[in-house]
């Protein structure tokens, strides 16, 4: 029995990746433009990197695969040059979720998803879920986005986004308290 | 015991089994007995499930297709 190989097949990828590529990376660097020269540069390193494909894996993962170190490349990027000092979203209040003792404050406290009318589809969900990311401070979403849409351990985003790890958990300790208020919010 | 501000900052540590011992006690005692710090943590990681599968609707604008276009001919021949 032979094994399997997958074939390279450049002429196509436009057709057949271009729109799932650029549907990929859209929400998850929150810009258009740079969204299409990603995409773009995935092409190009892929052209690049032909030989060096060897088939195992199918031609779309293969893709996805360049187009994942794209975007980690373009966060890493972004965040050279920022120092602790100007990273608002590290300072100042809370988001006032909490009273001195720790507590959650009474209007704040999580509301019960399942009484609402109508459970949400999953797409639903998604889509509320990508407006409240773009509406996250700045460093809180490029944290989320890595953590969650990406897939990536806490290990990876400090050294992606050059911030300690105890900057880390407070970043996504309230994105995360961010997050649940916002889509609480919106699918009810 | 952990209140609820710690129990939901904890709970981002355990999602990457990040506890020790200690503190994996302190969170399962506080959440067993607090429904909103329970529903928090249910959420929280329905939403994390969820994001990984966010996708635009949008299709490559042709503008940036023609040039996708070019470039690969370019680079092909």
């Amino acid at each position: 029995m032979t094994k399997q190989v997958n074939k390279a097949d450049p002429q196509n990828w436009l057709q057949q990746y271009g729109d799932l590529l650029y549907q990929y990376t859209l929400p998850r660097v929150n810009d258009s433009v740079i969204a299409e020269d990603l995409v773009q540069e995935t092409f190009l390193s892929a052209l690049k990197g032909l030989d060096g494909y060897k088939g195992e894996a199918s031609e779309k993962n293969w893709l996805f695969t360049i187009l994942k170190n794209k975007i980690i490349d373009h966060y890493r990027k972004k965040s050279s040059g920022l120092s602790v000092m100007s990273m608002p979203d590290l300072q100042g209040a809370d988001g006032g979720w909490f009273d001195e003792e720790g507590s959650w404050v009474e209007n704040r406290m999580p509301k019960d998803w399942d009484a609402a009318d109508k459970p949400l589809e999953r797409k639903e969900i998604q889509k509320i879920i990508n407006w409240c990311k773009d509406h996250l401070k700045e460093l809180q979403q490029h944290v989320f986005t890595l953590k969650y849409m990406e897939d990536l351990d806490s290990i990876e985003i400090c050294k992606i986004l050059n911030i300690s790890s105890s900057n880390y958990w407070v970043l996504i300790h309230r994105a995360r308290l961010k997050m649940r208020d916002c889509v609480e919010k919106h699918r009810l | 015991m952990v209140n609820c501000k710690e129990a939901t900052f904890l709970m981002a540590k355990k999602e990457e089994g990040k506890l020790s011992v200690m503190e994996g006690i302190k969170l399962a005692m506080h959440t067993s007995m607090c429904s909103f710090c329970k529903k928090f943590e249910k959420q929280t990681s329905q939403i994390g499930k969820e994001s990984r599968h966010v996708h635009a609707e949008n299709s490559l604008p042709d503008f940036a297709k023609d040039k996708i276009e070019k470039m690969l001919k370019n680079h092909s021949s």
